[in-house]
This record gives structure tokens, C-alpha cells and sequence, in this order.
């Protein structure tokens, strides 16, 4: 494996993930904490991609499936799926909270799969480290909030169960769309962001190495020309 | 601080030897490579790299962040104690208590997504308040309890998984939600989860991971 050469890694030095402390990477558990020691998390990209996938191939059932059965006595029975909520709250004029369900439940979870597609591309070219490594910690942190609305169903499913007016249960959609929350959460967290500046490290040294070998044809050539 | 200057130059096969404290920092996202430097109290170290935030000292955050944890860990058991919402329509009343969120989705069949929940809303804050509990109050007088440094790696994760603030925004939109056909109210709980979310955040903030491992390893076993 290349690694950046103003790494820890390339001094054979780990940092433990869990506690922080830098030690040999041969002393295969942190001396601190005892939690194992890599140079970098392990299968990282193959794990980040898998999970990605899944993630995708939830998001289909958790946008058509029902999230929310409602029955009740004055309006019959209801599905909604996630973007019929959204509509829902547009058209009853609640326009905060049809932003917020569309930011936190449609946006995130497709920005932030596109978001992990562009940090597993950075890590395989090794461009734009620093906003990709910033790209990144964005990422691990707004994942959570796409759970709220897995939320709203349990909330509402837990305070409404007195019969009579009516009845709201859960449906498959949200099973699927909490898969997705977590696969993405999951997916962002095995991702290792020192992958990106090991790849930034070996365009720079293949970029370093054409550059050498082009001034080695030119001077000879230069020299011919003197002679003539 | 500077950047290991001969780090730029030697190659990969070059291994260092690492004393017992070790004297090194690397950043977790770029793994750039410093000989840990001095600092006051209230400032921080940023890489100069990829400007995450590696460490800081704050003054007295051990006293402080089990004072806002002891308070949070008071909050949680009051949020759990009481109701949470009450639901009238019809004459009819209902309450449901925190954990009613679980025991619904449970009734209703989907026990994956009723452990899902059960885990961000209840577990994971609970596990994240009693670990920094046991961590904490033993090092206000420079002791570690036994295994405090093992159960120190599950604050990192319980923080990860800990949803209680989305929760209550989740709390908010289904306000709104049944607001046009029942009248939705806010009980007891609702108010200790707010204060809850308050406390954990604020001692979440309070303590730098780095220099609480610090303390830990330095502390009296």
C-alpha cells in the first residue's frame, strides 16, 4: 500500500480509533484502550460501497411503500408514503414542516449517497482533499436527522390507539426507510477519509515522476540542437 | 506546531521508535503526522491540513461535564417516569409514555423497527449517561474505576447512534400532524426530554475526547 508520505501511517504509526493515541501499528492493539489498531479502516471502500447499495435498493421500497396507514371514521382509510406527507403538509399550508419532513427524509439521504459516491471518487483519484475531507465530516453528522421521520410514525402510531375515531398504523415503507438511515450512517462511517490524501499523495508522485521523465527526452534533444 | 518537517522526505520504509507516553499526534481524517504540541487552557489545535479539530483544553471540564451528565441522567429517569403526550378526541383521553413509541410499533408487528427506535431513543442514551457517569465522577477525585478505559470506547459509539434531539423534532412534526383532528398535549416527560437533550449536549461539548482519555490514563487506577 502507498500511503501519504507526512502520514502516520507511513512511519508505520497508527492512530487508534477509538481513544486517539498514535502507536505502532505492530502492536496490533492500543496499549490505552485495547481496541485493535489498522493504518486504516479495514476493507473500508469495499464496505462503504456495499452498504451504499443497499441503501439504494431500500430507498425504492421506503419512497413506495406506505409509511403511515390511518383509518379513520371521517375520512376512510389513508396511505401515506413519504412524499405524500410532504404534500400533505404543502397543501394544508404547514410550509415549514413540509420543508423540513422534504429536507430531512427526500434531500439527505440522496445527497448524502451522492456525497459518498464523490468521496469513494476522491479516494480513488485523489482530488479536492480538503473539501472532500470537510465533505466528509458534513456527511457523518447530518445522517441522523433523516430519522425523524421514522419517528413521526412511532410517535404517532404509540399515542394513537384508542379506537373509534380512528387507528394509525405503521406500514413497510418505514422499515425500509429506517434500513436507509442507518445503511448511510453505516456506509459514511466506514468510509476513511486518509484514503483520499493517500490517493492525492500518489497522483502527485505519478504527476512528480511523468515530469522527470519528460525533462530527461527533452535535454538530449537540446543538446543535438547545440551541436548543430 | 509543526508538521514532522522530515516526515516530507522520508520514505515509507522508515519506522520511528514510539516512547511509552507516546509524543505523537496524528489527524483521524487526513493522518497527518505532529509532535503534540503545548497549549494554553481555551485554545485548540486544528490541522493545518484539513483543519479538523484535533484537540482543546477547556478549564475544569471534568466537574462540568458531570454536572451537566449527573443533571441529564435526573432528566432521563423524569422523562421516562411520566407521560409524554396526552391525546384527547372524542372525550377520550390517552397518554403515552416515552417508551410508547416502542411498545406501539411493537404491538403493531414491526418488532425490527420497534428495537430500531427502542435503541436511538432509549439504549443509546441511557448507555451513553451511565458510561460517562462511571467515568466521570470517579475523576473528579483522580480515580479510574475498574475497566473505565475499556467502557470509555462505548462513549464514541452510544454517541453515534443517540438520536434524542431528532426525536424531538420528530415530537414537533407529529404535533402537527394530528393537530387538525385531536388536540395533542405535552405532559411532564415532554419537558425533562427537552431539558435532557439540553444537559447531554451541552456536556457532550464540554468534554474534548483527547484530553479526557488524558485525564483517564493519568488518573489512579
Amino acid at each position: 500500500m502507498n500511503f501519504d508520505p507526512a502520514s502516520a501511517a507511513a512511519r508505520g504509526l497508527a492512530r487508534c480509533h477509538s481513544c486517539g493515541r498514535v502507536e505502532l501499528v505492530s502492536a496490533e492493539h492500543c496499549p490505552r484502550c485495547h481496541a485493535p489498531l489498522h493504518l486504516r479502516k479495514p476493507h473500508s471502500l469495499q464496505r462503504t460501497i456495499a452498504l451504499t447499495l443497499g441503501a439504494v435498493i431500500l430507498y425504492l421500497p421506503a419512497n413506495l411503500l406506505p409509511v403511515l396507514r390511518v383509518e379513520s371514521t371521517l375520512k376512510g382509510a389513508q396511505q401515506n408514503t413519504i412524499l405524500g406527507g410532504v404534500v400533505q403538509f404543502w397543501q394544508n399550508g404547514d410550509y415549514l414542516v413540509a420543508l423540513i419532513i422534504f429536507i430531512a427524509s427526500v434531500m439527505i439521504p440522496i445527497l448524502k449517497v451522492l456525497a459518498i459516491v464523490a468521496l469513494c471518487l476522491a479516494a480513488r483519484f485523489g482530488c479536492w482533499q480538503r473539501a472532500m475531507t470537510r465533505l466528509y465530516r458534513v456527511t457523518d453528522y447530518i445522517g441522523r436527522w433523516s430519522m425523524v421521520d421514522v419517528f413521526v410514525v412511532a410517535i404517532l402510531v404509540g399515542v394513537v390507539q384508542l379506537g373509534g375515531v380512528m387507528t394509525i398504523n405503521a406500514g413497510e415503507g418505514a422499515l425500509a426507510f429506517a434500513g436507509v438511515v442507518v445503511l448511510t450512517m453505516l456506509a459514511a462511517h466506514s468510509f476513511d477519509p486518509r484514503l483520499i490524501w493517500d490517493a492525492a499523495a500518489r497522483e502527485q508522485r505519478k504527476a512528480f515522476a511523468k515530469n522527470e521523465r519528460r525533462s530527461d527526452q527533452v535535454t538530449p534533444g537540446a543538446a543535438s540542437l547545440s551541436h548543430a | 506546531m509543526h508538521l514532522l518537517d522530515e516526515c516530507w522526505y522520508l520514505n515509507a520504509s522508515s519506522r520511528v521508535e514510539v516512547p511509552v507516553s507516546s509524543p505523537y499526534l496524528a489527524c483521524p481524517n487526513c493522518d497527518a503526522l505532529f509532535l503534540e504540541p503545548v497549549i494554553q487552557e481555551r485554545e485548540r489545535v486544528i490541522c493545518p491540513r484539513c483543519t479538523t479539530k484535533l484537540f482543546s483544553r477547556r478549564p475544569n471540564f471534568v466537574h462540568r461535564a458531570a454536572a451537566l451528565v449527573f443533571a441529564a441522567a435526573f432528566f432521563f429517569i423524569l422523562a421516562n417516569a411520566f407521560p409524554f403526550l396526552t391525546l384527547r378526541a372524542d372525550y377520550r383521553e390517552s397518554d403515552m409514555l416515552l417508551a410508547g413509541a416502542v411498545s406501539g410499533l411493537q404491538a403493531d408487528g414491526f418488532s425490527a423497527l420497534a428495537t430500531m427506535v427502542a435503541i436511538f431513543t432509549l439504549a443509546a442514551p441511557s448507555v451513553l449517561i451511565a458510561t460517562l457517569l462511571y467515568v466521570l465522577l470517579p475523576l473528579l477525585r483522580d480515580r479510574r474505576l475498574p475497566w473505565a478505559l475499556h467502557l470509555c470506547r462505548a462513549i464514541h459509539e452510544a454517541r453515534r447512534w443517540n438520536m434524542v434531539e431528532v426525536f424531538l423534532l420528530g415530537v414537533l412534526v407529529s404535533l402537527l400532524k394530528l393537530g387538525s383532528v385531536a388536540t395533542l398535549t405535552l405532559g411532564t416527560s415532554f419537558w425533562a426530554f427537552a431539558a435532557l437533550i439540553v444537559c447531554l449536549a451541552a456536556a457532550l461539548t464540554a468534554i474534548d475526547q483527547a484530553e479526557l482519555w488524558d485525564k483517564l490514563e493519568a488518573a489512579r487506577p
